[in-house]
């Protein structure tokens, strides 16, 4: 509604003052990962924003919005400083976005601050990211945000004794930290906390650790692809026949699914996206995926996160024109934004402008010979805990 | 005590996979003294290939057959294009060509498959628990240490037992000599490469439970590869049989005992090895 208002202002603004409104091109720059090891993230930038366009054309107000990819290869940081001092300072773009992993976000906070450059972040979600400019905004979501509210359901729903195991990198502490100290002030317990390295190829061993321990859970957090899929695959084999429930928080996304197999059922998970949402948004979305990319292309997480970040783009060119002062633009994405996401409603905290949205605590399930996550509980409005923590 | 065989069970299962695999590569490194990058390679498309076959209906063990000849196949083609003028260049000129070969292989599955991790479906009669006694334990990885007991045995037979396995022998302990008394050489390693790949394809085939197939296999799983080759000693069947299940056991035990340092327990060990005996742990005549 308020798109088709601002749209419709828009329109009545350019009826009653031509001339006024020059047509310009505004320019995106979007640093990604859009080859190499990867590059499923990249794929889901791309695919969204493809399919964003479909929606929203490319034009707002006589203003073309030309979107520039570039792609940082991997967690790079130098790469990503590289190329955001090339989008900045030749491309002359109006706005930085994209942004996958947190290495490559933490590396243009300076110069982002120097430049005075609004950045939308899509995905990349270790929690201080926003702390480290003043011009940074986050629309996908924050690793504490999505570990919080299954700490608290846990302990509430029989839980009350678990191991984590995390893989051993910042975003895996991030959420081990967060799962840790919100569970115990709930009253659970931890008996230990196991870090896996990014090696590892074969879990067993460390499962076969925490079944020793006689848990009612595990909390789990993997680095995605190959060993996320290997971890809940060894979960099911050892510790599921066991008892011992899987507590994750993405793991178990509806485009991994097909990969893990019959081992996910029962998983329980908590995420800020999963696909029996029933919005309109989504279901759209949705729809028009699998029509462009093909029957097994699903969104994900990062594709909701650049759906939303170009919806925050293009309300910006809406609102403040083709060639907005930085500082305007920050003053209006901390004017208490909200809008409607396929994901539901979402908003920016003006104070910390990281995303405050409903987390699904869900569990796997097969239906109709389909695997999917079905929701148990919908927590509305979770502002980062980090944040609440760290003042 | 229980835990105790569980472990044990797992190092094993473990260092089966990586001696099915690698013993193809201490054929191309001892033998033919090739540094082959590329060998991750051949294991991985194995196991895609095996993959689509099984995905199409065709029931497992045929299609680890197909997959093992495909991979033997492949590895025939390359030898005769791209290995056999890199015999005689330098190191270098190997290590380039063959890790730029690696690159193909990995360029030509992101484009064929994308990059996501690829499932190989294992027969249902294969993928649940399996009850020992005293506790259940999975089917599957027993299955693989049986089958990599059967593979050395036959391995063993055939390098101490067969006319091929004696000129082999005698021409990786001294290949001036083997030609001297007649033995076509390069036919040999024609040969062996070939069998040296289809072994890695079917590494890749059975192994993909615990070595997860996706296209950047070639490299992530490669250092583990050079290291059985090199704590075995290059060329040595049995040192690679003996390195493969050594490092299995202690890095499957060091991640249950010792879970912080897990990542530097296998390096260290290597270090250990190597320091102790250079040249691995049981090298051939030639380089002992």
């Amino acid at each position: 509604m308020r798109r088709i208002l601002l749209g419709l202002g828009a329109a009545i603004a350019m009826l009653v003052l031509p001339g006024l409104a020059a047509a310009e091109t505004v320019k995106v720059g979007v640093i990604g990962v859009f080859s190499g090891g990867f590059a499923r993230w990249g794929e889901q930038f791309k695919q969204a924003i493809e399919v964003f366009q479909k929606h929203h054309g490319k034009v707002v107000n006589g203003n073309t919005i030309e979107i520039i990819l570039r792609d940082a290869g991997g967690p790079d940081p130098a790469k990503a400083r590289q190329l955001a001092e090339e989008l900045i300072l030749r491309e002359k773009v109006q706005f930085l976005a994209g942004f996958a992993f947190t290495p490559n976000a933490m590396a243009v906070a300076e110069l982002i601050t120097e430049a005075k450059m609004p950045t939308v972040i899509f995905n990349a979600a270790t929690a201080v990211i926003t702390r480290r400019s003043p011009y940074f905004v986050r629309v996908s979501f924050t690793l504490p945000q999505v570990s919080a509210p299954i700490a608290v359901w846990a302990p509430k729903n029989g839980i009350k004794k678990v191991v984590t195991v995390v893989s051993d990198y910042a975003p895996g502490h991030d959420s081990e930290q967060t799962f840790i100290k919100v569970f115990k002030a709930n009253g659970g317990e931890i008996l230990e906390s196991i870090r896996i390295p990014l090696s590892t190829t074969d879990f067993a061993p460390f499962f076969e650790r925490v079944l020793q321990q006689k848990p009612d859970a595990m909390f789990m957090f993997g680095p995605g692809g190959p060993p996320s899929v290997a971890m809940i695959n060894t979960w099911a084999s050892r510790l599921k026949p066991a008892g011992i429930q899987l507590v994750t928080t993405n793991e178990t996304q509806a485009i991994d699914l097909p990969k893990i197999g019959r081992a996910a059922i029962d998983a329980i998970g908590s995420s800020n996206f999963t696909e029996i949402i029933d919005t309109p948004l989504n279901k759209r979305l949705r729809a028009d995926m699998t029509a462009m990319f093909g029957p097994d292309q699903v969104p994900d997480v990062a594709t909701v996160g650049t759906y939303d970040g170009l919806q925050l783009i293009y309300m910006t060119v809406a609102k403040l024109g083709p060639r907005p002062n930085p500082d305007d633009v920050m003053k209006f994405w901390t004017s208490g934004l909200k809008w409607e996401s396929p994901r539901g409603p979402i908003a920016i905290d003006p104070k910390e402008r990281d995303i405050i949205q409903g987390v699904h605590l869900r569990r796997v399930k097969e239906v109709d010979g389909k695997l999917i996550n079905v929701d148990f509980e919908i927590v509305p409005d979770v502002k980062d805990p980090w944040k609440e923590e760290n003042k | 005590m229980a835990t105790a065989t569980v472990i044990l069970l797992d190092g094993l299962a473990y260092g089966m996979v990586l001696f099915i695999i690698s013993v193809g590569l201490t054929v191309t490194m001892g033998l033919m003294r090739v540094v082959n990058l590329a060998h991750g390679g051949f294991a991985m498309a194995g196991g895609y290939l095996a993959a689509m076959m099984i995905r199409a209906g065709v029931p497992f063990f045929a299609a680890a057959a197909l997959a093992t000849l495909a991979a033997g196949i492949l590895g025939g083609i390359a030898e005769m294009t791209v290995f056999r003028p890199l015999y005689r260049k330098g190191e270098l000129a190997q290590v380039l060509m063959t890790f730029g070969l690696t690159f193909v292989f990995i360029a030509a599955l992101t484009w064929l498959f994308g990059t996501d991790v690829k499932i190989l479906p294992i027969p249902s009669y294969l993928a649940g628990p399996v009850d020992l006694g005293f506790r259940t334990y999975p089917t599957y990885r027993l299955f693989l240490i049986v089958v990599g007991l059967l593979l050395f045995l036959l391995v063993w037979f055939v390098i101490e037992g067969s006319l091929y396995g004696a000129r082999l022998r005698a021409a990786v302990d001294n290949p001036r000599m083997a030609r001297a008394v007649g033995i076509d050489v390069n036919r040999l390693f024609t040969i062996t490469f070939v069998i040296g790949c289809a072994l890695a394809g079917f590494g890749g085939v059975i192994g993909a439970e615990m070595l997860q197939l996706d296209p950047f296999y070639a490299l992530r799983y490669l250092v583990l590869f050079l290291v059985v080759v090199a704590v075995g000693g290059l060329g040595s069947f049995k040192g690679s049989f003996v390195a493969a299940i050594t490092l299995g056991v202690v890095e499957t035990a060091g991640k249950f005992l010792f879970t912080d340092i897990a990542a530097f327990l296998l390096f260290a060990l290597v270090f250990v090895l190597l320091l102790w005996r250079p040249n691995g742990l049981l090298p051939p005549k030639s380089v002992a």
